[in-house]
This record gives C-alpha cells, sequence and structure tokens, in this order.
C-alpha cells in the first residue's frame, strides 16, 4: 500500500519513556481508546425502547 | 431420602421471582460482528499493514561483512547460539530449566540442526564454488572432527581475541576455515545464499528455522530488532515495526523483562533462565485468575468496587436495592 498514511506509518515511532517505562505514542493511543470505551460502554445509559414491563 | 437445603442451597433453588427484559443475544452477536468487521476493513484499507524492508542475508553480508565472517567461523566451531542451544535443534547444550525440571529436554530432538554442516557446509557445496573453496571443501570434508574443531575453534578464538576486527586477526594453523568463510560470505554477498537456504526440504518452502537461527547468531537480527524497539528489555514484545501500534494486552508479560531479576542474562538461576520463569510465573497468574471465584478476598470484590451497580443502575435504583454493608 502506497501514500501519505502508509509512509507515515512505515516511519520509525515516537516512545514516550520515564525510568524503565516506555511505551510508543500508538500503543498509548490504543490503551486511552480503550479506557475511554470502557468507560463510556459504563456511564452511556442502555437503549431504553422497551419497558421491562414488555418481557413479562 | 431427599436432601435437606442449607438455607443458601434453598435460596439458590428459587425460580427467579424479579424482573424479566428482553435479550436477543443472536441479534446482539450479529450487530457486534458485523460492526467489528465493518471497523477492522476500514482501518485496514486507511492504514495498511506494516511494510518492514526484508532483512537478507545479502544484506547483512554486505552491510556488516565482518560479522557475517566471524558468525559462519562460529558455526563451523560449533561455538554459535544455534550450535549450543540443545534441544529442539541439538543435544549441546541442556537448554532453561526451572530448577530440576529441563524443560526443553522433554521435548527431544525433533528438528536436528547441524549448524556446520546446514549453514555453511552444504549451501557451498550446492553451488559452484571457486578452485580454492572447492578445495576448502574437500579438505574439510576428509578431516576428522577432532581436526575440524580444532581448526575452526582456534581461528574463532583469535578472531574473538581481536575483537572481530579480521584485519587484525594474526597468522595461524587455521585449516580450510577461512577459505570457507570467505566463501560463504561472497556467496552471501551475491544473494545466493537467500537462495540456497531457502530451497532446503522442498519444492514449496515455508519453514525458515534455519534462517532464522542463523540471522539470530549474529548481529544483523539483534541490531535491527533493537532499531525497531523490539527487543524484550525495552518492552519490545508490546511493539511494532513503524508507527504502527502493537501488542499491548502483551503488557504484562512484557513487565517482568523489565525488572531484576530477569533483566540480568547471566544472573543465576533466575535471570539466565528468565524466559522460562517468566512463562511459570503468568501460568500461575492465569490459574489464578481462573480461581478467581474461589479466592477469599478477591471473590468479594465486585462488592468493594461495585462495577456492576453503575452498569445495571436503573435497575438497582427502580428495585431501589441497596449496597450491602459490609
Amino acid at each position: 500500500m502506497s501514500g501519505w498514511i502508509s509512509n507515515f506509518m512505515n516511519h520509525p515511532a515516537t516512545y514516550l519513556k520515564a525510568g524503565w517505562i516506555q511505551i510508543s505514542v500508538s500503543n498509548l493511543i490504543v490503551i486511552l481508546l480503550m479506557l475511554s470505551i470502557f468507560v463510556l460502554a459504563i456511564l452511556l445509559p442502555f437503549p431504553n425502547k422497551h419497558s421491562d414491563e414488555d418481557a413479562k | 431420602m431427599s436432601k435437606v437445603l442449607s438455607p443458601k442451597e434453598e435460596f439458590d433453588a428459587k425460580p427467579w421471582a424479579g424482573k424479566l427484559r428482553k435479550y436477543d443475544i443472536l441479534k446482539e452477536g450479529t450487530i457486534a460482528l458485523v460492526v467489528v468487521a465493518l471497523l477492522v476493513t476500514s482501518l485496514a484499507f486507511i492504514f495498511g499493514s506494516p511494510d518492514e524492508k526484508s532483512l537478507t542475508f545479502k544484506g547483512w553480508a554486505i552491510s556488516n561483512s565482518d560479522n557475517f565472517y566471524a558468525t559462519t567461523v562460529q558455526e563451523l566451531a560449533g561455538t554459535s547460539g544455534t550450535a549450543t542451544y540443545g534441544r529442539p535443534y541439538n543435544t549441546n547444550g541442556d537448554g532453561l530449566n526451572v530448577g530440576p525440571l529441563f524443560l526443553q529436554k522433554w521435548a527431544g530432538v525433533t528438528q536436528r540442526i547441524n549448524a556446520a554442516n546446514d549453514f555453511v557446509i552444504e549451501p557451498l557445496m550446492n553451488q559452484v564454488q571457486s578452485p580454492e573453496v572447492k578445495a576448502a571443501l574437500s579438505q574439510w570434508s576428509t578431516a576428522t572432527e577432532t581436526q575440524r574443531t580444532k581448526w575452526a575453534t582456534t581461528y574463532d578464538d583469535a578472531i574473538t581475541k581481536v575483537e572481530g576486527k579480521l584485519s587484525a586477526v594474526p597468522n595461524g594453523d587455521y585449516g580450510p576455515v577461512p577459505a570457507l568463510a570467505n566463501g560463504l560470505t561472497e556467496m552471501a554477498k551475491a544473494g545466493a545464499l537467500d537462495a540456497a537456504l531457502l530451497s532446503q526440504g522442498g519444492f514449496f518452502q515455508t519453514d525458515s528455522t534455519k534462517q532464522i537461527l542463523f540471522f539470530g547468531d549474529g548481529a544483523y537480527l539483534d541490531d535491527a530488532g533493537t532499531a525497531a524497539n523490539l527487543q524484550g528489555g525495552t518492552w519490545g514484545m508490546m511493539n511494532e515495526t513503524g508507527r504502527y501500534p502493537g501488542q499491548a494486552w502483551l503488557w504484562l508479560y512484557s513487565f517482568w523483562y523489565q525488572i531484576p531479576p530477569f533483566t540480568n542474562e547471566d544472573s543465576h538461576p533466575i535471570g539466565a533462565n528468565a524466559d522460562v520463569y517468566i512463562m511459570v510465573i503468568m501460568g500461575l497468574m492465569s490459574l489464578g485468575l481462573i480461581a478467581m471465584p474461589l479466592i477469599p478476598g478477591i471473590r468479594s470484590l465486585p462488592m468493594r468496587i461495585p462495577i456492576h451497580r453503575g452498569i445495571w443502575r436503573s435497575y438497582y435504583q427502580s428495585e431501589g436495592i441497596k449496597r450491602r454493608k459490609r
């Protein structure tokens, strides 16, 4: 695959380092996205088209 | 005679008397599958996949000729990582162990590799060679095992003594080893070694074990791993080449490689056997995860951290169920 996105992605990554902890910016973004989706899944209300009583 | 139930068993056996909610698991599963498939296809279309330049013996021999040459000598001397690895390739090493348990030995030799023959002699013999290399091959094949080892280890020691600087190696009785190493280096530079190693074993070749082991014995693969941040000591297990995200879920497995004593390969018994000790630790932790409902304290965590009450908050509110006091 060619194009600027592919060129950008195939360049050496940027790493954040603090002591012996090291993480790539890409991994950090993915982890933050996963955590955000987890928090949203808890906080967002269930779609409530039918009342609980419908099933009875 | 019917069994007398305890109050808890009696409570558990009662039919559900609370509210019911319609739930179509097939519908939810189908929606999830379609959404994930669309996401994966779109992201793959937009971002593509890592497109790292291949590592080849040609690239190694051209970019670091001395290292390739010195590694070839190690293969002939039987001092390389592969030659001394032990099972499943040979019996020249004990392999990793946890106390008295030598796990590699259990598997036995399942893919026999003779480093000198498979990496050096056979590829040279399978190509048309110069008279000098032909003579060296003939001298090698007619010599005794003891004589071969003596030539190769003497030369290997001499190269190690001058820290790999080939021009500084003093003259000595190295037999055909310099000519063989030179022949293989020239063969690799021309690109013929890549083809020769790949063609071992059949028409359709998918087994790259030998190439990877030979690469691993030298500095070429190691340097490429370091440059791409893929070394175990720098969380490499989690990383991918380029700017692509890697296997973030392996953070815990990777974590152990960052702390002592696992960071020191020379410390015995743990550091030197880090791979197997970490495998055991992760195995025990996985067992702990499976046994979570049985571990006092851990099994009551949902009562202390009631995330489920947040998810099903409308149910708890409508039913007026308060948190149990502990």
